[in-house]
């Protein structure tokens, strides 16, 4: 096929691109990933006292946790989309949610006997809460990689990573809604961790799903 | 000849507005620059270019929606092409290796590059619009000084000292804006 068929091929049926069409792929990708988490979250079960919590300080500390490291990897994922990706010098502010978390971990540690620590730190719910992060980011993960088939990324497997953390980020949001643990060195270590696996997913499969 | 970089910028603007004729006009102007940037890349594998040139038109068309209007065209696509090259490599996995993809799409620095063309267009913005587009053809597309004189319609001399005067202007302008 010469170019100019080729090129006659493609302005065939030609359609206008809606602006901000990145975005809106991206955001129908997360929408429907999430929705089928919320619907894993809503089989759970919430937690019984979701309304009383919604009233104090410790959910909404891991709320403001979660949704802030999300909105900065959905940031990080929209500008990997493109394939001119512009420096991501700025991603140094997920470290700040992280430290903030840290320093209310010390200051509720401090504030308790020391043979409380062990309790606070493992909760009840430490052997699940990693791994249902983690299967909680599967859909939304899922739900990005559709968002990706239309789009450019170059850098795979940075895409891929902070594909993951969107993921696992958005995912740990919803396990809000179900999980009653109250201390923030929890969240700190085991949210964390299920969130940190789902970006090294990301990253590792990210080359390889992709892949245009 | 290369298309320059406000008229690509205009085509591909039409097309993402839905005309098809500015949507081909663009892809037609790809096609030498695409040739030019793989040749320089994988000299003496003609069919191999001809393959890329046309993956990278299709991947520019299905792809157009991640084109940023605020961003420069040429920094989208030879990143896009880059790419395709890349791929291309790693299929045939004689060239490089699959872990490295990654630090040489980084190295290379699209945003370095596109910065820098962004910096061209604001300093040659100062010059009187003669000079701008003289130093344009001789030293950005790197036209002859008779090719520029026939484009522009001025004479090789006019061409010569206008090129002079403004790289002199710009000079004094860099010096100045970095004391």
């Amino acid at each position: 096929m010469t170019s100019e068929e080729l090129i006659e091929r493609l302005t065939r049926d030609f359609r206008p691109v809606q602006r901000h069409a990145l975005g809106w792929r991206l955001c129908a990708g997360l929408g429907l990933g999430a929705a089928v988490s919320f619907l894993l979250v809503v089989r759970l079960g919430f937690r019984p006292d979701l309304w009383i919590a919604m009233h104090g300080f410790a959910f909404w500390m891991k709320w403001v946790y979660t949704a802030s490291l999300g909105a900065c990897a959905v940031a990080a994922t929209a500008k990997l989309a493109r394939p001119d990706t512009p420096p991501l010098s700025w991603l140094w502010v997920l470290a700040m949610p992280v430290l903030g978390l840290a320093a209310i971990s010390v200051a509720e540690l401090a504030h308790a006997p020391s043979d409380h620590w062990l309790e606070m730190w493992l909760g009840r719910s430490w052997k699940v809460c990693s791994s249902t992060v983690f299967l909680l980011s599967l859909p939304i993960f899922a739900g990005l990689l559709w968002s990706f088939r239309r789009l450019a990324p170059t850098r795979l497997r940075a895409a891929g990573a902070t594909a993951g953390l969107t993921a696992g980020a958005w995912g740990a949001t919803l396990y809000c809604l179900h999980c009653p643990e109250v201390s923030a060195i929890f969240v700190l270590t085991w949210y964390s961790l299920g969130i940190g696996l789902a970006s090294l997913a990301g990253a590792l499969l990210g080359p390889r799903l992709l892949r245009w | 000849m290369q298309t320059s970089e406000p008229e690509l910028k205009a085509w591909m603007i039409s097309g993402l507005g839905g005309d098809a004729a500015a949507h081909a006009c663009l892809l037609r102007a790809l096609i030498p620059m695409l040739r030019g940037f793989f040749r320089r890349r994988m000299p003496g594998q003609g069919a191999a270019i001809e393959d890329l040139i046309q993956e990278t038109l299709i991947a520019v068309h299905t792809r157009r929606a991640t084109y940023d209007p605020q961003r420069p065209i040429t920094g989208w696509l030879f990143a896009i092409a880059r790419y395709k090259m890349i791929d291309q490599f790693r299929a045939s996995s004689r060239y490089c290796s699959i872990e490295g993809l990654e630090d040489m799409l980084v190295t290379e620095g699209f945003a370095e590059a596109s910065d820098a063309a962004t910096d061209i267009d604001r300093l040659l913005d100062d010059l009187s619009p003669k000079q701008a587009a003289v130093i344009r053809a001789t030293r950005l597309e790197g036209l002859s000084v008779a090719e520029t004189a026939a484009r522009e319609r001025i004479g090789e001399s006019d061409v010569k000292i206008s090129v002079h005067r403004g790289l002199r202007l710009l000079a004094t302008r860099v010096k100045d804006s970095l004391r």
